[in-house]
């Protein structure tokens, strides 16, 4: 308490700053955040609305902050200063900070508002017009949180926290500006292991596996709601607005009173929804009609706009169809959205399809498409280089490939026999020191000798099978725990330079090799060595998802990539988390020019 | 008879769904011929009076054993880039779209009817494949493949909804909805198509559309992983087409869906009847065939005597409802093929309650009047 104390006595002394830009960790909640009181002159603040007390390691009962971002508003900051100069204060612990605290929450402090945005079919742009829509808030400067209360996804991302949410809620997240996302804003995380079983991660941890049958019986009448009601309302009390984002179609009306994921969280949060369209198949109108009809009248109330998007060509030329409709729907149209020439990154895995290519292309990169495939946004980055990738199903689709690239699965072991049974793995072994290959994960796993799974966890039954025989390295696949980790470090190889990444696997590692990477965030221990090399044969593995994201790593792996004497042109390798930040921006415009802004401003309760 | 199969979008699986049906239609030997009024595609076939058609129509037409004809598609627009429409009428280049439309609609809509009535007046059955969806508020008034199409030669309809991507109870409810008054009492019946799990969990949503719209569901599709020659470029099916050869890659395909389309219970004998048959136009679509010896194609008709866990459970596994209508109850007669698990249907039947061992009573329909055969099935009662 002293340490703040102090901090606070000079945060005092300095008066008001606004954001600190000549901070290192500046932004560290989010951009634009006033950094005046980098600690708080109201802790503990003891109010419910804002933090909660915590049991601490020791038992001791500690006041947690949790998220509060009250104290980073500029409007705040400047009116405790003035306070401060008005009453004369000069100290922290002053008993008067109390008063100045309950005055800043009467003016200052309103629950936020939700707004959801559902959509008719999968695909339909809901993701898209959430994260447009957070960064329009972001922009007219007011503090926006995402929600989807329930992602089935395979590409999921591990928060700072140590939790895991899925990538999209990360990435509409950075729309908003925030720096930290948690599982507050994907509280319910789906990830399918087989047809119809998934692995449910709750509140960013794994729970327990479910099939269909049984998520939609026990567990969604059972904790389900009250997880939805209570993240929501987490959110609420922290930001000016949420906004939702659905799952599927809000209209299966064959399991409507399970759905929580969709008008029964705009029900939880008290929320106005948003149904948006997909007119690139057709029938749009149909759809929106069909979908507004069909849900229950009291629902259906809450309903108050109409957005068609992914529009080609003139939008205009929907306008004859758009007085009918409204008629005909009762419901208003506040948006015609164009087709959006925006890259982000890779939704679902028809995303994997045939081959993408940029440039010359003339490097062929074989990624293997596993059926159960993982994290597949670990491939984004490669899309936007000077290479064509490749989709492997087949050993023939490796037939002239310059590089292999195994990446992350749901199941390594059952994979690995997959790879044997279409000779795509001996393939590779028969490649090895002629291309490089690099190995993610799962991929990675599979690069060693052995692969252990004698208690039949990963593949349902126990079995040790063999790896590539890369990496003199042994994977077991012991207890149903874990590893959720967030990662920042340097590039031992090469001309080092800044790596960051995450890990998200079950399985733990035994490995005899040279280390490819240094983590140096690592709280507990200190810099700690990751991953595998072999650089004179070319081989690269590493746990770390995201790996491809920044410039070193990426860089290095493409400069190995030769085909007929030609090498890969890295002049232009950003970092694609300034990439993404563009096409955000980008996205972002095109919504406010499309939508009816004003419509959307007063169903968020603001008047401008 | 004579059907038009509407789509609630493009890639609903409309072309596919069609062929399937014409393969049908010719194994029961009756003779069937494809038609598509109005496509839209960069895929065409040269048929062999060197006319040109879309390529979906030609591989429907070899699954009804037939020679593709200009007739078969007598309008497709194929866009050539930049903006550029050509418009293909009756198989030979006719003109370029441009702003003013009214020249090439004009000999569309005279065409279209010629071309029709010439396949009807030669075959047995009519295929039709609508284009795109029925319910494009903005193009209605021009349109030719559907609504233009039921107006033009009073051909009823069915609707097919994918469902892989979601929403399919709202496209197809609303689908409905938007079809003008004139022609909608045309729509008599829907199906949904590539679903995967168990199909009993769509029971209450059918149920539903059909309370609302008068429809009556044909069936469920499975997914298929079976590559189809894309029609157009927002086709995005994956898996293989086997062999060196498209036609009888496509013909494999078709027979393949077909038989996952009979061992899921798809109704085509309910489809058959929601057709027109020729002259005498109409008649409902539930009447009674009491003692109408009906063919079963490919299978030997088998009555078993079958438990009656398992009849209720097939009954219950493939969604099948079995329905009450003026006294009489419905539902198909099952049997066990070996090669296939769960039971399939192989032929209708229909009973007056009051004639049998109510509740339970099993009839072989190939026989030429109704007999009781052990137990049998359970009706769902959908009160």
């Amino acid at each position: 308490m002293d340490c703040i104390k102090k901090k606070v006595d000079e945060e005092l002394k300095r008066g008001w700053i606004g954001p600190d830009l000549k901070c290192d960790y500046h932004p560290c909640h989010f951009t634009g955040q006033d950094c005046t009181f980098c600690y708080c002159p109201f802790y503990p603040c003891g109010d419910e609305d804002l933090g909660n007390m915590l049991t601490g390691k020791r038992g001791n009962e500690v006041w947690a902050c949790s998220d509060c971002l009250f104290i980073h508003r500029e409007e705040v900051c400047r009116f405790v200063m003035d306070e401060v100069a008005r009453l004369g204060i000069t100290e922290a612990g002053d008993p008067r900070f109390r008063d100045i605290f309950l005055d800043a929450k009467k003016r200052f402090y309103r629950k936020g508002r939700a707004l959801m945005v559902v959509g008719a079919t999968s695909d339909a742009g809901k993701s898209i017009t959430v994260a447009a829509i957070c960064r329009i808030l972001h922009r007219k400067g007011y503090l926006v949180a995402p929600f989807k209360s329930q992602n089935m996804s395979l590409n999921a991302k591990a928060t700072r926290m140590g939790t895991e949410i899925a990538m999209a809620q990360t990435v509409q997240a950075k729309a908003a500006g925030l720096k930290t996302p948690d599982s507050h804003m994907n509280p319910i995380l789906l990830k399918p292991k087989k047809d119809t079983v998934s692995q449910v991660i709750v509140c960013g941890k794994p729970f327990a596996d479910y099939d269909v049958e049984s998520y939609y019986g026990e567990f969604v009448p059972g904790p389900g709601r009250t997880i939805v009601r209570e993240n929501v309302a987490f959110l609420k009390g922290r930001y000016d607005f949420v906004i939702m984002e659905g799952a599927g179609s809000p209209a299966e009306i064959n399991i409507y009173d399970r759905d929580i994921a969709n008008m029964g969280a705009a029900v939880e949060a008290d929320a106005d929804v948003i149904l948006v369209v997909n007119v690139e198949w057709g029938g749009a109108f149909a759809y929106a009609l069909g979908t507004v009809e069909l849900i229950p009248e009291l629902d259906r109330s809450r309903i108050k706009g109409v957005i068609f998007n992914n529009i080609r060509g003139d939008p205009e030329r929907f306008r004859p169809g758009i007085a009918e409709f409204e008629k005909q729907c009762g419901v208003p149209v506040i948006g015609l959205v164009p087709h959006a020439d925006v890259i982000l990154p890779s939704e679902d895995s028809e995303a994997l399809r045939g081959m993408r290519r940029k440039g010359d292309g003339k490097c062929l990169v074989g990624v293997v498409k596993y059926p159960r495939i993982a994290n597949f946004t670990d491939l984004d980055p490669l899309f936007l280089e000077d290479v064509s990738v490749v989709f492997v199903e087949q050993a023939s689709d490796l037939d002239g490939v310059d590089a292999v690239v195994l990446p992350g699965t749901k199941n390594t072991v059952g994979d690995m026999m997959w790879m044997e049974e279409r000779g795509i793995a001996d393939r590779i072994r028969s490649l090895k020191g002629k291309v490089p290959v690099a190995g993610i994960c799962g991929g990675y796993q599979m690069m060693g000798r052995t692969l252990d799974d004698s208690d039949g966890l990963e593949s349902g039954s126990p079995r040790i099978i063999d790896g590539l025989g890369f990496l003199d390295m042994t994977t077991k696949f012991g207890e149903y725990k874990k590893r959720v980790v967030n990662s920042d470090g340097t590039m031992l190889i090469g001309d080092g330079g800044e790596i960051s990444g995450y890990e998200l696997h079950m399985g733990m590692s035994e490995v005899n090799e040279e280390p490819l990477f240094e983590i140096t965030n690592n709280q507990d221990r200190g810099p700690v060595k990751e991953g595998a090399v072999r650089d004179s044969e070319m081989i690269y593995g590493t746990y770390l998802h995201g790996i491809f994201d920044k410039k070193p790593f990426r860089s290095y792996f493409l400069s190995r990539i030769v085909h007929d004497g030609k090498h890969v042109d890295t002049t232009d390798v950003r970092d694609y988390d300034d990439i993404l930040e563009e096409n955000i921006e980008k996205l972002a415009d095109v919504f406010e020019e499309s939508l009816d802004m004003g419509a959307i401003m007063r169903l968020l309760g603001v008047s401008e | 008879m004579r059907i038009l199969v509407l789509g609630t979008s493009s890639d609903a699986g409309k072309t596919v769904c069609c062929a399937m049906i014409c393969r049908y239609l010719s194994k029961r030997g009756m003779d069937p011929v494809p038609f598509k009024a109005f496509n839209l595609s960069l895929n065409s076939y040269a048929t062999k009076d060197g006319g040109e058609i879309g390529i979906g129509q030609a591989f429907q037409a070899w699954a009804c054993g037939v020679e593709p004809e200009t007739d078969m598609n007598p309008v497709l627009l194929k866009p050539s880039g930049n903006g550029k429409i050509q418009a293909v009428i009756a198989g030979k280049p006719f003109s370029d779209i441009g702003a003013d439309r009214s020249t090439y609609q004009a000999a569309a809509r005279e065409e279209i009817p010629k071309a029709y009535s010439r396949l009807a007046s030669a075959h047995g059955c009519v295929i039709c494949e609508g284009s795109g969806s029925p319910a494009e508020l903005n193009l209605m008034q021009h349109d030719l493949a559907n609504t233009g199409l039921m107006r033009m030669i009073g051909v009823p309809a069915v609707l097919v909804g994918d469902i892989e991507r979601g929403g399919v109870f709202a496209a197809i409810y609303g689908t409905w909805r938007l079809i003008p008054d004139d022609v909608r009492p045309l729509v008599r019946g829907f199906f949904i198509n590539r679903f995967r799990g168990e199909p009993s969990i769509l029971r209450e949503g059918i149920e539903k559309v059909e309370e609302l719209t008068g429809m009556r569901c044909l069936g469920v599709l499975p997914y298929l992983p079976l590559r189809f020659p894309e029609e157009d470029s927002l086709s995005q099916s994956e898996g293989r087409m086997e062999g060196e050869d498209p036609r009888q890659a496509f013909m494999a395909n078709v027979d393949t869906l077909l038989e996952a389309a009979e061992a899921s219970g798809f109704d085509f004998e309910a489809l058959i009847r929601m057709s027109d048959r020729g002259s005498s136009a109409g008649g409902d679509p539930q009447g009674p065939h009491v003692g109408r010896r009906l063919g079963v194609h490919g299978h030997r008709p088998a009555v078993q005597k079958e438990d009656e866990g398992v009849r209720r459970a097939a009954g219950r596994a493939h969604g099948v409802l079995y329905r009450r209508s003026r006294g009489y109850l419905h539902g198909p007669v099952l049997k066990q093929d070996a090669r296939h698990g769960a039971p399939i249907p192989c032929g209708l039947f229909m009973i007056r309650p009051d004639t049998v061992n109510y509740p339970g009573a099993m009839v072989d329909a190939s026989l030429p009047s109704v007999e009781r055969r052990g137990t049998g099935w359970r009706e769902e009662d959908p009160g």
